[in-house]
């Protein structure tokens, strides 16, 4: 057990304001039937990075506790510690109803008889199996006891109970892919607290569960969370959108660097308090500036583009400019740079090319048009069963097509030297792509882009799963395109990547540009929260972007 | 550096393509040694399978005499072009990622095709082959067709056709061969020999260069490894990926049609039996074996002509030596087995061991 037991549960944080009415606090070592869940003095260091720094968390039975905080503010170690993916560092506690573990002991056995239950972002819900049979996975298909063949009768009778009891109105026999995007987390929820006999057991802890859901679908499933919470349901909701908390929480708890930066009661909760507290220190009342870009030295002009999640988006590239992007997932940022490339067309508004306006009815033609574009995901951008050679040049074969040959002796040479200027590590062009590291690959594969001394270049993630050093080479590569002429947009969620290369910032908030940063003003904590606060859903707060 | 970087790192370091330990140079480098020996051991496994297969069976007292005289060379030779054929056919498709199982029914398709349009209508031959090649590639546009664009597994899609085909033949033969009004000159191709070559194995040389030559030596060639090695990302770097899968089986269908006319010329005739999934099987095996060398974890030309041989004077040594017939068939499906087992393991090591 802790030996501070008696001190107060955020002495490491900053400020923990008592909970109204608390009988437990300062007595720990008693029972606390109060709290579902206590987290008490976790810590978890990785090496060179403090994750979690001393965090204590008091969950009320029978309320939403949000969770929230920006990209590495620890709030994903902290779940993973419940989960029993990681193990916190020896020290801390951790108590579900009256079971207390110590939080380097957690498991994923033990989270899960103590009644710890998690829907991640990724509901692991299997889309051509029944409702039924979903619900059933897992957990185990009720069968014969002789000839162990599945007693379907009864598997749907469970199923209809558990859906009742979670007000899921669906008939179980129904494919999960037929279910709107909501009816298909409220089955994961439903999945998850299937076994529990009664509603104030256990704690229900959602991981992002929004990230993408409509609109529409999110207000679905925040009135279900909040019946099962009156209904007694303890949940734990991970996210890091604003306006997800002011609707839903009871009380949320901010992290910061690790740290617990506060605990807010729902009444306590502006949109602006969150803020500064994210982001640690107080809010630029200043909007960010919109600004006109002046019609010269364009590369790019989008205007009103509205394409899959993005709308009436609008805003120009000049020549040498490297142009960042602001936004979580689901914002629509990479439909934003696969929409410019050609992937799929636009639904509406025009892109405009050194001043002309183009629609690209294909990759090709994009590629024509000067475009090069590393998607977020390797597994769309690497040929691993090919050879080094032949990832790099796979953007401009047909340049070697001369007199009825592949010359492939000129492709090698070009292939050496891009392994020289790229600083790409290998022991011959002819290895095989999978063998090189996974920084490498990715260097290889924004130098299949550089070769081609492209007008303008879209990088989607460029460092994601890259070691560090390898990070810093490859932006030092797009330094030097930018420097010959090329202009680049770059999308990441880092943003002190993105405050690191950007020439300007514009932020992306549910498909729409809420703001924009230029020069001095671009830093990490400015960019998040501007990210955080933009109101995107009532038109009156959108900040239009700029207007070539 | 953020908590959500060290996590992204770590993961990476376990994958198979993330390797952390070949940042340096030195592990590397010597990673990069062993492979390339294992890779030249590897390259040179199935020529040197043949040739011990040609010395055994040559010396060995109970098959000597029979297996090497050049009239056992020559048979085997010129029955194996047409497996030869089916395997070049079956190539395309595979280099970009799909299967055609319909070369085989296909080939017995066009060799109604060609007998059909001699016999029955009196075509001067070169239209013939010419039909029999356009039918062919016109059933490689249907299943083209309906894998590209209606997005159908085309294994499924190639086994339908191949049923489809098999049925029609049936019906249009009424289970009748096509034995009269065959052109002499074609019959006579099939049998005829230079310089000790049959004919039609200088046939199958030049195809197979060809094949060679646009799958090794052309843009076209890449594009389809490309499709084959990454769908999504050859999307991306500006392929039309339903276009080139669609010629590859427009192309392995007119070969399918070569190799149907090559039927009609070593048989004299057009049988509703010849032509079948079986023979299917063998061209499939053959590539696969072909891909375990020369070009190790890649289907290529040179590879699967020399699995076919090597099918080809193994069976036939066997067969001198008086196993049954059920022996062969083991031998060659054994074969494939271990190749591809073999050449799964090393594949593997090469790519997430070092």
């Amino acid at each position: 057990m802790v030996s501070a037991s008696a001190e107060n549960p955020g002495a490491g944080g900053n400020v923990v304001p008592a909970l109204a009415g608390d009988p437990a606090l300062g007595e720990p070592l008693v029972p606390r039937p109060w709290f579902a869940l206590s987290v008490w003095h976790v810590s978890k260091n990785f090496p060179g990075t403090k994750a979690l720094d001393d965090v204590s968390i008091d969950v009320t039975r029978g309320t939403i506790h949000c969770l929230l905080g920006a990209n590495g503010s620890g709030k994903s170690s902290l779940i993973k510690i419940l989960a029993g993916v990681y193990r916190a560092d020896p020290g801390g506690t951790v108590t579900v109803e009256s079971d207390t573990i110590d939080a380097d002991r957690t498991s994923p056995e033990w989270a899960r008889s103590s009644g710890l239950h998690f829907v991640h972002q990724d509901l692991a819900i299997f889309n051509s199996l029944s409702v039924a049979e979903n619900l059933a996975i897992g957990r185990g298909f009720p069968v014969h006891a002789l000839t162990k063949a599945i007693r379907w009768r009864a598997l749907r009778r469970h199923a209809r109970t558990v859906l009742q009891r979670f007000d899921v109105d669906v008939d179980p026999r129904r494919l999960v892919a037929e279910l709107r995007p909501s009816g298909r987390t409220m089955v994961a929820i439903a999945r998850a607290l299937q076994d529990q006999s009664d509603a104030s057991e256990g704690v229900l802890v959602l991981d992002e569960p929004t990230v993408s859901l409509p609109a529409a679908e999110v207000d679905i499933l925040f009135d279900a969370l909040k019946r099962y919470a009156r209904a007694g349901q303890t949940i734990v909701f991970v996210t890091h959108r604003l306006d997800e908390v002011v609707r839903l929480a009871d009380r949320v708890t901010v992290l910061r660097d690790g740290r617990v930066a506060a605990t807010l009661e729902a009444s306590e909760v502006t949109n602006e308090k969150l803020v500064e507290l994210i982001v640690g220190r107080a809010l630029d009342h200043d909007i960010a500036a919109s600004s006109v870009l002046d019609g010269e030295d364009l590369v790019l002009e989008v205007s009103d583009l509205s394409a899959g999640s993005l709308r009436q988006v609008s805003f120009g590239l000049r020549r040498g400019e490297v142009l960042g992007v602001a936004g979580l997932v689901g914002s629509g940022r990479t439909t934003l740079l696969t929409t410019l490339f050609g992937v799929q067309p636009p639904v509406h508004g025009t892109v405009k090319l050194d001043g002309s306006p183009v629609s690209f009815s294909g990759v090709d033609q994009a590629m024509d048009a000067g475009l090069g574009f590393v998607p977020e995901d390797r597994s769309e951008s690497a040929f691993v069963n090919m050879s080094l050679r032949e990832n790099l040049s796979a953007a401009e074969v047909p340049k070697y097509w001369r007199g009825l040959r592949l010359r492939e002796r000129a492709e090698a040479a070009d292939a050496r030297q891009s392994i020289v200027d790229f600083s790409i590590k290998a022991i011959s062009e002819r290895q095989p792509f999978a063998t090189l590291s996974g920084g490498n690959q990715q260097k290889a594969i924004v130098a299949r882009w550089l070769r081609r001394r492209p007008k303008l270049l879209l990088l989607d993630e460029p460092t994601q799963g890259v070691d560090v050093e390898a990070r810093g080479e490859i932006y030092r590569l797009v330094r030097q395109a930018v420097a010959s002429g090329s202009s680049v947009i770059v999308v990441t969620s880092d943003f002190e990547e993105l405050a690191r290369v950007s020439d300007r910032v514009v932020v992306l908030t549910r498909g729409r540009i809420t703001g924009e940063v230029r020069g001095p003003d671009i830093d990490p904590s400015r960019l998040t929260e501007l990210v955080l606060s933009a109101a995107p859903d009532s038109d009156e707060s959108r900040l239009e972007a700029s207007q070539p | 550096m953020t908590v959500e970087q060290t996590d992204e790192s770590a993961q990476s370091a376990g994958s198979a393509q993330g390797q952390a330990s070949a940042e340096g140079i030195q592990p590397d480098a010597r990673s990069g040694m062993q492979s390339s020996l294992l890779y030249n051991v590897e390259r040179f496994a199935l020529p040197s399978l043949l040739i011990l297969v040609l010395i055994f069976f040559s010396v060995w007292p109970k098959t000597g005499s029979l297996f090497a005289s050049a009239a056992n060379f020559q048979e085997v030779g010129s029955d194996y072009v047409y497996i030869g054929m089916l395997a070049l056919a079956s190539l395309l498709p595979l280099v970009c990622g799909e299967f055609d199982f319909s070369v085989g029914s296909n080939a017995g398709f066009t060799q109604i095709v060609a007998a059909t349009a001699m016999a029955r209508f009196h075509v001067p031959l070169p239209f013939a082959i010419m039909l029999a090649i356009a039918f062919g590639a016109a059933v490689g546009l249907g299943n083209g067709n309906t894998v590209s664009r209606v997005g159908v597994n085309s294994l499924i899609v190639t086994l339908g056709t191949s049923a489809i085909l098999l049925g029609v033949v049936e019906w249009y033969t009424g289970s009748q061969s096509i034995n009269i009004g065959i052109s002499p000159s074609l019959v006579n191709f099939g049998s005829e020999r230079t310089f000790g070559v049959p004919d039609m194995c200088y046939l199958l040389l030049g195809v197979a260069l060809v094949v060679y030559y646009v799958l090794q030596h052309t843009p076209y060639g890449r594009y389809l490894s490309s499709v084959g090695s990454n769908p999504r990302a050859a999307r991306l770097v500006g392929l039309q990926v339903d276009r080139l899968k669609l010629t590859a089986f427009v192309l392995a269908g007119a070969l399918a049609g070569v190799a149907g006319v090559l039927l009609v010329a070593k048989n004299g005739s057009a049988t509703p039996e010849a032509g079948s999934v079986t023979d299917t099987l063998q061209a499939l095996a053959a590539c696969y074996l072909g891909a375990t060398s020369i070009r190790p974890g890649r289907f290529n030309v040179p590879g699967a002509m020399l699995a076919v041989y090597f099918i080809g004077f193994s069976v036939s040594g066997l067969a001198i030596a008086g196993v049954q017939s059920w022996v062969s068939q083991v031998f060659s499906g054994a074969a494939l087995f271990i190749a591809v087992v073999v050449s799964t393991v090393i594949g593997r090591r090469r790519a997430g061991g070092a």
